[in-house]
């Protein structure tokens, strides 16, 4: 079969990995990238793009039912899922379509099979297409990215149990679901489930949703979930379930908790690395314990001449941006230019989820497990001009910055928001965490009127000693 | 087509580091045209190609280390693909080395602040404040990025006025072998003034050779260097704990700066018997492979003692240091033409002479000042007594 040969090979084509093909091929080096399925990987197909289009249907939804409160009168709401999912469907081939065009248009080439790496640091393609081929190539690149966790018990059906993968192709929603596992994936369907008018309750094992996430950020998206009915049960142990006889039902049981009767479960208890069979003996690529791919903060691995990046490496979040951020350090390092590594503490964080949630850099709790004497101040987004506009006034902006020795507030560690449109905002409480602003310096820029984003400058206002709307 | 080994660099000399590659795959390349720079513990080469082909693949990589032996690059016909290079060809697949230690290498040095690396509006303000050049801060960041923290103590401690610039192989080869010298040989040093008339006969017959070479003070005066060294055998000689280990053979090594970022010392092996025009054709060839980088180790390798010559044309005298295995380096300052008494007619009269400062740094563990000195004499003997018109 055929044989290539090239500066830099890439297996798998997701954020990551195609990120690497087009950065590296933008600067003139020679590409073969590796796609067992399409470009674009979990985040364009099952995740991050499918996801985020269902939670703007739901977004729709909401809309219409408020149109009312703006002299709308619209009937009754009647909805057909098929159509959702088709128009779902139409955005992601878009945007295969046009990073297809895009790899082709900087001359990437895209062979189609699952690649392993050999011991000679040649990759080798099983299954599809171009099963057979050979590449070999002065640098790889792997980027096999992860797949959903199961957990025992629960054994996926795509019908009664479904994860990510499965609940992104439904064409019809449950009536009722059990969500299990309250992260942020978790949440993102439980609040588009809800919103759509499905009965939903999370199950999770800790002792609260959105582990990670500050603890006042929360409290916000807790109160708002319930208040539209769902249930949340923390702390749970999960025994297994019993399907009905005809399948269309099952019931969850619980360790010290009520069973639950539901239509579907969703499984979103995390991912796993995809590293099973991607490389024979003696490649010298250090894999750890739970099977993602060791690598330091320039994305090599063990092997100097074998990088990774995106969800499959060690110990960094499993974020589509910080795949791409990881694919500029690789192939910067592979050119020998002058890079800093991914700062994993101060990467941005957004989960979009009604109320929406976004964050950078330490939480209250964190910051002072890290021994820091924190100043902190809150806004709610009740007293802002836009929100009440918008009819959404659900949410906080909390900022975290280390306390000075004369009690004011300086070096801000974090910023945490939950609330309408975060995930947009975000971005200047970014900058601020990772250009290491004081909350004076950050507090003398200004914040548009009217915006949602005023409710960040008043609590950076407040912040720095002296708020005007807030105190 | 055909791999590209890295050929034995000498007997002490195991392993190299890919400095350049001269060529990039596709190019082609003539026999013996120089293909990749390589770094050893003892000297940076030019390589040249095996053969002529096209370069098909580079499988060490500029930075990597290869072994002697190893597959270095793939070269062939301008078709077809390059063959399946042998498992193993560099140092590049080490399963006991963690990313940890590979960090350490990272591409942006601590403390020296390579261009293209990012600073925050934040942390150039702070450091702009307190007038400190970003380049002296050490960074404890990631990749050694200058953090808000780091600025504000650099401001706290003031301007430095110090920039870190990491070493260049050969520097590091320097530091090493010179800071062993210097921790463990107590080294004295005498100068005498000689005179180097010779020099102005030199200039009086013409200054070539009869191969047409160029006959340099530095040859002329190193002749005389290695000629006065067959009365001293114990500054030609090497200090081992309980001996003093004598060479018959007599082999200066020439102290040469290479592009200002390092120093190597070739040597002129057995320069006791040659006649000047041999010596100066000798001395022009090493320096010839030092100027094209194509030393090799034997030229690095034996030499029995040290010369420093004058590095600008009015230096009175350097200081040079001991080099490891020597108990002795001969320094020269600039043959300048001075004013001399002499005793004409029974009265001190002022006339131009040529004068030379012969110094010597010697291990003075084995070595006194008066026998450095007696040397320096000698040399000035002899410079008063080769036969130039002969020799030449």
């Amino acid at each position: 079969m055929a044989s290539h040969d090239c500066d830099v090979v890439i297996i798998g084509g997701g954020p990551g990995g195609y990120a690497a093909a087009l950065y590296a091929a933008a600067a003139g080096l020679t590409v073969v990238l590796v796609e067992r399925d399409k470009v674009g990987g979990t985040c364009l197909h099952r995740g991050c793009i499918p996801a985020k289009e269902f939670l703007e249907t739901a977004h729709v939804r909401r809309t219409l039912e408020h149109a009312s409160e703006f002299g709308f009168r619209t009937g009754t709401t009647t909805s057909d899922f098929a159509v959702s999912q088709a128009r779902k469907n139409s955005v992601v081939t878009t945007m295969f379509t046009g990073l297809t065009g895009l790899l082709k248009g900087r001359k990437v080439t895209v062979l189609e099979g699952t690649g392993r790496l050999e011991s000679d640091l040649s990759v080798s393609l099983t299954d599809g297409a171009d099963a057979g081929s050979t590449i070999t190539a002065q640098h790889v690149i792997l980027a096999s990215g992860s797949v959903p966790r199961t957990i025992p018990g629960f054994d996926v059906d795509g019908t009664l149990v479904v994860t990510s993968d499965e609940f992104l192709d439904l064409t019809s929603l449950p009536e009722r679901a059990a969500v299990i596992g309250g992260g942020a994936i978790g949440c993102e369907f439980a609040s588009m489930l809800v919103d759509m008018g499905s009965s939903v309750t999370v199950l999770e094992s800790m002792p609260s949703i959105l582990t990670g996430c500050d603890k006042d950020v929360v409290a916000v998206v807790e109160r708002a979930f319930k208040k539209r009915g769902m249930e949340i049960r923390t702390g749970v142990t999960l025994t297994g379930h019993t399907p009905n006889k005809k399948r269309t039902a099952t019931t969850v049981h619980l360790d010290g908790s009520d069973d639950l009767e539901v239509d579907m479960i969703v499984v979103s208890v995390g991912r796993r690395p995809r590293t099973d069979d991607l490389m024979s003996e003696g490649t010298g690529v250090e894999i750890n314990e739970r099977g993602f791919v060791v690598a330091d903060g320039y994305m090599r691995t063990a092997n100097p001449r074998v990088f990774a990046v995106g969800d499959v490496v060690a110990g960094t979040p499993q974020l589509a941006h910080v795949g791409f951020a990881e694919a500029v350090v690789a192939i910067k390092t592979i050119l020998g230019e002058p890079v800093t590594p991914v700062n994993y503490e101060r990467v941005p964080w957004a989960i979009y989820s009604n109320p929406e949630v976004a964050f950078c850099g330490l939480t209250e709790a964190a910051a002072k497990e890290r021994g820091y004497d924190v100043v902190v101040k809150k806004d709610p987004f009740g007293g802002n001009g836009r929100a009440q506009i918008i009819g959404d006034t659900v949410g906080t902006v909390k900022v975290i910055a280390e306390k000075r020795a004369d009690g004011t507030a300086g070096q801000i560690l974090g910023v945490h928001m939950a609330g309408p449109w975060v995930t947009e905002q975000l971005g200047a409480g970014y900058y601020a965490v990772n250009w290491e602003a004081t909350a004076e310096e950050a507090a003398m820029l200004i914040q548009p009127h009217p915006s949602l984003s005023e409710t960040f400058g008043e609590t950076l206002l407040a912040l720095a000693g002296r708020g005007i709307h807030v105190g | 087509m055909a791999n590209v080994i890295l050929p034995s660099l000498g007997e002490s000399v195991t392993e190299g580091i890919v400095t350049r590659w001269m060529k990039q795959v596709g190019d082609f390349v003539e026999r013996d045209e120089p293909l990749y720079e390589i770094s050893t513990d003892k000297v940076d080469s030019e390589m040249p190609s095996p053969e002529a082909g096209v370069l098909l693949k580079i499988v060490v990589a500029e930075g990597d280390t290869v072994d002697v032996g190893g597959v270095v690059a793939v070269i062939g016909e301008s078709t077809g693909a390059a063959p399946a290079v042998a498992a193993a060809p560099a140092n590049d697949a080490p399963a006991a080395s963690a990313p940890t230690s590979v960090a350490k290498e990272s591409p942006a040095p601590v403390g020296s602040l390579a261009s293209g690396v990012v600073l925050s509006p934040v942390v150039r303000r702070v450091l702009s404040d307190g007038g400190i050049d970003p380049r002296t801060v050490n960074g404890t960041g990631p990749g050694g990025s200058i953090t808000r923290r780091d600025a504000e103590s650099a401001v706290l401690r003031g301007p430095s006025g110090e920039i870190a610039v990491p070493l260049s192989n050969s520097q590091r080869r320097m530091a090493e072998h010179l800071s062993v010298v210097a921790n463990a040989t107590p080294q004295g040093f005498v100068a005498v003034e000689v005179d180097a008339s010779l020099l102005d006969l030199v200039d009086a017959l013409g200054r070539e050779t009869r191969d047409g070479l160029v006959i340099t003070d530095e040859a002329v005066l190193s002749l005389a260097a290695v000629r006065a060294m067959a009365d001293f055998p114990m500054l030609n000689a090497s200090f081992d704990q309980e001996f003093v280990v004598q060479s018959l053979s007599i082999n200066p090594g020439f102290i040469r700066d290479v592009d200002g970022a390092g120093v190597v010392v070739p040597v002129v092996h057995a320069a006791a018997s040659l006649a000047l025009h041999a010596f100066v054709r000798r001395l022009h060839d090493v320096d010839e492979r030092v100027a094209t980088r194509q030393l090799t180790t034997d030229d690095l390798m034996g030499g029995t003692f040290s010369i420093q010559s004058a590095p600008s044309t009015t230096t009175v005298l350097t200081v040079p240091a001991l080099l490891p295995g020597q108990t002795a380096v001969v320094s020269f300052g600039a043959a300048r033409h001075v004013p001399v008494v002499q005793i004409i007619d029974g009265r001190p009269s002022i006339v131009v002479g040529r004068r030379v400062v012969v110094g010597v740094t010697f291990d003075h563990r084995v070595v006194d000042a008066a026998l450095a000195a007696a040397y320096c004499e000698r040399v000035g003997e002899i410079l008063q007594s080769v036969a130039i018109e002969s020799e030449r």
